[in-house]
């Protein structure tokens, strides 16, 4: 950039006409219409799958070595969890839970292979006093297992009663112990999380992901195409006079990448409402007891600036790298082929954000979260589900920040060569010389 | 503070695009940039906005290198015509004169006022893509004049344009100037730069091969040429070009011209017409034609790529499209 080419305000008239442009077309607000209503429908799916899962039982495992004590944690827990919401009425409840005496390896088997939700381990210490151990994959802090925590001090008052000697001789009553062995790994800055937040951690950031990556990919194309339809018109020849590559690159980006914001919020927003009121909507349809937690209940203020973050970044970085391939085609068919390798690469960064999503933390996806042009997914999955050092994420973002910074000067290089080179067949080849030419 | 074009080189790869070129175009004139395809004209003035740079040498205007200068300065007719397809041509007027820092509200008034000029306000509110070529011509010619540049370049502005057109386009051209403005074309269209240049620069293979006002390239380069007609004789006779110190005969729809030898005598030559027994309606001793003049230096016409022998058949002067 020269000192007569200040990026402003040219690169902002130049985004607004390319923001203009884009959310006016009738393709764009058909699209988005459409879009929203998808994304609807999905939000509402849960609600969905809920009203046709309505019969389903959960089942919980007792496991004792008395088959008295045992009998009486069933009737306890049976009691307290299978329990009518006020103005239901108990002949025609549907119990949502089914409590079945069995062994150990039976319920350990059936909690592993996700038959059971939990085993509620109950013994008799030989100081009478009752031990009860939850195994779960949710933690101590959900609804249901404080339910069971107050069972478990009813199971003790029962089992205390119930072996009361005759006479007044009575031993003293010993507060049941309650701990819950919970299987949730994922972490909060070192703090368990419940397993409702887990698994709305990990629904997010899945979400997340998926958002990031078809942004990247449609929107990106955008950019590309938009560039490759101003050379093949020849009016780039009108601009690239008018106004420097680094202002014709910047605006360009910034207008369509604009345009698919909204797009993207107009989708996005309805969605997200619908999702963090999904409760009230479940219950309003379904009735009562049919509420079981907002889906984005793990999303918290620094998730989503860290996803805003990275979003930004993320696609400023693709955004410049697909500009600069749309001014090498002559065509906007010709795109499709020079752009199969970014494409690739955003992929490579989807797939191994989808395996850090699922739990997989090698040096690969540690590696993969600071180093552009992957950190932008990786590094969005891991602050989704796992705990990430506060300099791992200080490298991330100063690397991709110097990865925009250094593509942007290449990138405009390139667009300034690209933009005039006609008749020639889009290769990498043709692009680096290009790019020396007009340096 | 004229535009000094100084020793400029420039290449691409193995192709030797500019070698060296160097001229002046004086202010508040028309300047032609004659050469065939290839020459280095599109090079030179994309050189000048900044688009390409030079490997050597240095454009400057009054005294400034082209790189210092603000985009404002140029006005550009790209010789591959585009405008936005969809987007309306006031806006996109409008659009193009904002990046030169005009103000929205003013470009539009000044728009309207070109529209009106150019014979097409009716298509103000129209998609670029519903006009014919020769009406987006005007609206692009338009986009590069209306933040009032001090040089305007034009790329072959001529090409396509019908003659109603061609002669609005001149009458603009006369308007700029005497508005002080500087205008610099490229064409091969050596009517059309014969009729509005004051100077001109013939380039070949990226170096100058002459240059300066038109009337003293004509004057030094020594040829005479006589336009004759003959009473009832068309087209003109064979003779002709037997006639002594008649180098070459040029026919055309009104009678001939001849290009003469360097030390023939107009005087000796009309004698011997008479003695032929002809009858002329017309005999001028005139400069030759800028056509003529470009075909001596580089050795073919301006439209084609191929060697010029100077065999016959003759490109007729101002025949050229």
């Amino acid at each position: 950039m020269t000192p007569r080419d200040p990026l402003l305000p040219n690169a902002g008239i130049i985004a607004r006409r390319e923001y203009r442009d884009r959310v006016r077309s009738p393709l764009y607000v058909v699209s988005t219409i459409v879009l929203m209503g998808l994304a609807l429908l999905v939000a509402l799916a849960p609600i969905g799958i809920r009203y046709l899962d309505r019969g389903t039982v959960t089942r919980i495992a007792v496991v004792s070595g008395d088959p008295g004590l045992a009998q009486r944690a069933v009737a306890v827990a049976d009691s307290i969890l299978n329990s009518p919401p006020p103005g239901v009425d108990p002949a025609t409840f549907e119990k949502p839970y089914r409590l079945e005496v069995t062994s150990t390896d039976a319920g350990q088997a059936g909690l592993l292979k996700g038959e059971l939700s939990a085993i509620l381990l109950v013994q008799r210490l030989e100081t009478g006093q009752v031990d009860v151990t939850l195994r779960t994959a949710e933690s101590a802090a959900s609804a249901r297992n404080q339910l069971l925590a107050v069972a478990a001090f009813g199971i003790g008052v029962l089992d205390w009663s119930s072996r009361l000697p005759p006479g007044t001789d009575a031993p003293p009553f010993v507060t049941p112990a309650f701990r819950v062995d919970s299987l949730v790994s994922a972490t909060d800055g070192g703090r368990p999380l419940g397993v409702q937040e887990a698994a709305s951690r990990g629904f997010l950031g899945v979400v997340f992901v998926v958002l990031l990556f078809m942004s990247v990919i449609i929107y990106g194309m955008w950019v590309a195409t938009g560039v490759a339809a101003e050379k093949s018109s020849r009016v780039m020849e009108l601009m690239i006079s008018a106004a420097s590559p680094r202002q014709l690159l910047t605006g360009k980006v910034l207008g369509i990448g604009a345009a698919g914001l909204t797009q993207y919020l107009a989708i996005a927003v309805p969605a997200l409402a619908v999702l963090a009121f999904q409760d009230r909507i479940a219950e309003a349809v379904l009735g009562p007891g049919w509420s079981e937690g907002a889906p984005i209940v793990g999303l918290t203020p620094p998730l989503l600036a860290g996803y805003g973050v990275f979003f930004l970044l993320g696609f400023g970085l693709f955004a410049l790298i697909y500009a600069a391939m749309g001014s090498f085609v002559s065509r906007p068919d010709d795109l499709q082929t020079l752009s199969l390798p970014l494409s690739l690469v955003a992929i490579a960064g989807y797939l191994t954000a989808i395996v850090a999503l699922s739990g997989g933390g090698g040096t690969w996806i540690r590696a993969a979260s600071l180093v552009p042009p992957f950190s932008p997914f990786v590094m969005l999955a891991r602050i989704m589900v796992t705990a990430v050092q506060p300099w791992e994420l200080a490298v991330s973002i100063g690397l991709l920040l110097a990865a925009v910074a250094v593509v942007s000067v290449v990138a405009a290089r390139m667009y300034a060569a690209g933009v005039l080179l006609y008749g020639q067949r889009p290769g990498i080849r043709a692009f680096v010389a290009a790019a020396r030419r007009a340096g | 503070m004229s535009l000094q074009v100084d020793q400029v080189t420039k290449r691409y790869g193995p192709t030797l695009a500019l070698d060296g070129l160097s001229f002046d175009v004086r202010p508040g004139e028309v300047f032609g940039f004659l050469g065939a395809n290839g020459a280095g004209k599109t090079t030179t003035m994309r050189i000048c906005l900044g688009i390409v740079r030079a490997d050597d040498g240095e454009i400057r205007w009054a005294g400034t290198p082209v790189g210092g200068l603000p985009r404002r300065t140029w006005g550009y007719l790209p010789e591959e015509r585009g405008l936005y397809p969809r987007l309306g041509v006031l806006d996109q007027l409008v659009y193009f004169a904002s990046l030169y820092g005009e103000k929205p509200a003013e470009a539009r008034r000044a728009a309207l006022g070109w529209l009106e000029r150019f014979q097409i306000p009716d298509y103000a509110n129209r998609r670029a893509e519903e006009l014919s070529k020769g009406n987006q011509q005007k609206v692009q010619f338009i986009a590069a004049i209306l933040h009032r540049p001090e040089v305007l370049l034009m790329d072959e502005p001529f090409t396509g344009l019908d003659p109603i057109n061609l002669v609005i386009l001149r009458e603009a051209f006369t308007e700029l100037r005497d508005q002080g403005r500087t205008l610099v074309f490229s064409t091969h269209q050596m009517e059309a730069a014969e009729a509005l240049c004051e100077s001109v620069a013939i380039i070949d293979r990226g170096r100058l091969v002459a240059g300066g006002r038109l009337r003293d390239l004509k004057r030094a380069s020594g040829r005479r040429w006589i336009r004759i007609a003959l009473e009832g004789i068309q087209p003109a006779p064979d003779w002709l070009g037997r006639v002594a110190g008649v180098e070459r005969v040029h026919p055309d729809a009104a009678g001939a011209e001849l290009e003469l030898l360097a030390d023939a005598d107009p005087a000796a030559i009309l004698n011997a017409v008479l003695a032929n027994g002809a009858t002329i309606s017309q005999f001028e001793v005139i400069e030759p034609s800028l056509e003529a003049l470009f075909i001596e230096l580089v050795g073919r016409p301006a439209d084609t790529d191929r060697v010029w022998t100077g065999a016959a058949p003759v490109v007729p002067v101002g025949g050229v499209g």
